[in-house]
């Protein structure tokens, strides 16, 4: 798959996996399974980049006398969201555009 | 292997990296088998469901920019002497052409690779004009009325289009190789740096 495209949706994935309450790593990992595997150092990347860039913050809590990462999405993450659901859109009916010719209506 | 032994492992294998990276990561892999055991997962398999420690440095060095790595490897730990500096300014009539004579080497070397994919690919381009003008010679010869001549033009025209095409699939292939090989050596370089503290 283009990875441009991978990135977009791997960040869509993580973010929608804590839209709706605070979750960690291991959560996430567990929540995303039955759609998609993904690997530790996938994640932490992922969630690297989307610290970067203001769309979650993190705060370590703990729990059973260690430390745990907890993950919140910011109102810029929850936008980013939105965004991915308009885009999705249009890549949806461009690929009816593509797929028109073969008579594969999806 | 246990938890302990896997985070000194890849401790280990991964002192290349930024420090505050690296606790950073190994904190991140060890709330990850912390959780799993939590779980109900028993520790040796915990540790085999994030992977090995190879494959965890091999993902690592092709998620990180090289730039970031070498940013990072240039830096000094910690301040530089006031004669450290003087030395590196009166050695740079030394050591900055050695620099840049192993930098222009290994350009060279690549670029010397570039350049036998360009030849192969003007060979066959020259094989592709010579098929044309074997076609063009067929009509040359039956206007002067030597059919003979035009049968040898046809064949070598036609050895010459069966040459460039197979010689065609040849020079992307050579392409494609270099591409893969420039891949390869850039995340080998990039492991080495994670993997290896001077």
């Amino acid at each position: 798959m283009d990875i441009q495209l991978k990135r977009g949706l791997l960040d869509a994935c993580v973010l929608a996996a804590i839209k709706n309450e605070d979750s960690y790593g291991y959560k996430i990992i567990k929540d995303m399974k039955p759609y998609l595997d993904l690997s530790e150092s996938t994640l932490y990347t992922i969630l690297k980049r989307l610290e970067a860039s203001d769309m979650l913050t993190v705060r370590s809590v703990e729990h059973e006398g260690r430390l745990r990462k907890y993950y919140h999405i910011t109102q810029q993450g929850q936008q980013r969201i939105e965004e991915f659901k308009k885009d999705w859109k249009e890549i949806l009916s461009i690929y009816r555009f593509i797929t028109r010719e073969d008579g594969r209506h999806e | 292997m246990n938890k302990e032994r896997f985070l000194a492992e890849l401790r280990r294998q991964l002192s290349g990296l930024p420090q505050r990276e690296l606790e950073e990561r190994l904190s991140f892999y060890s709330e990850m088998i912390d959780d799993r055991m939590e779980d109900g997962i028993p520790e040796e398999e915990a540790v085999a469901e994030i992977g090995g420690v190879d494959s965890v440095r091999e993902q690592i060095a092709s998620e990180i920019p090289l730039t970031a790595l070498v940013r990072e490897k240039v830096r000094p730990g910690r301040r530089l002497k006031g004669w450290e500096i003087v030395l590196l300014v009166l050695g740079a009539p030394l050591w900055l052409p050695l620099l840049i004579a192993a930098a222009a080497v290994i350009l060279a070397v690549y670029l010397v690779l570039w350049a036998a994919a360009v030849c192969v690919y003007a060979a066959d381009l020259s094989l592709a004009a010579c098929a044309v003008a074997g076609f063009a010679g067929v009509f040359l010869y039956l206007k002067n009325g030597n059919p003979a001549g035009a049968l040898f033009s046809l064949g070598a025209g036609l050895t010459c289009a069966g040459l460039a095409i197979l010689l065609f699939f040849a020079s992307t292939g050579i392409s494609k190789a270099i591409l893969r090989l420039t891949r390869r050596a850039l995340l080998g370089i990039k492991t080495s740096i994670i993997g290896k503290e001077d």
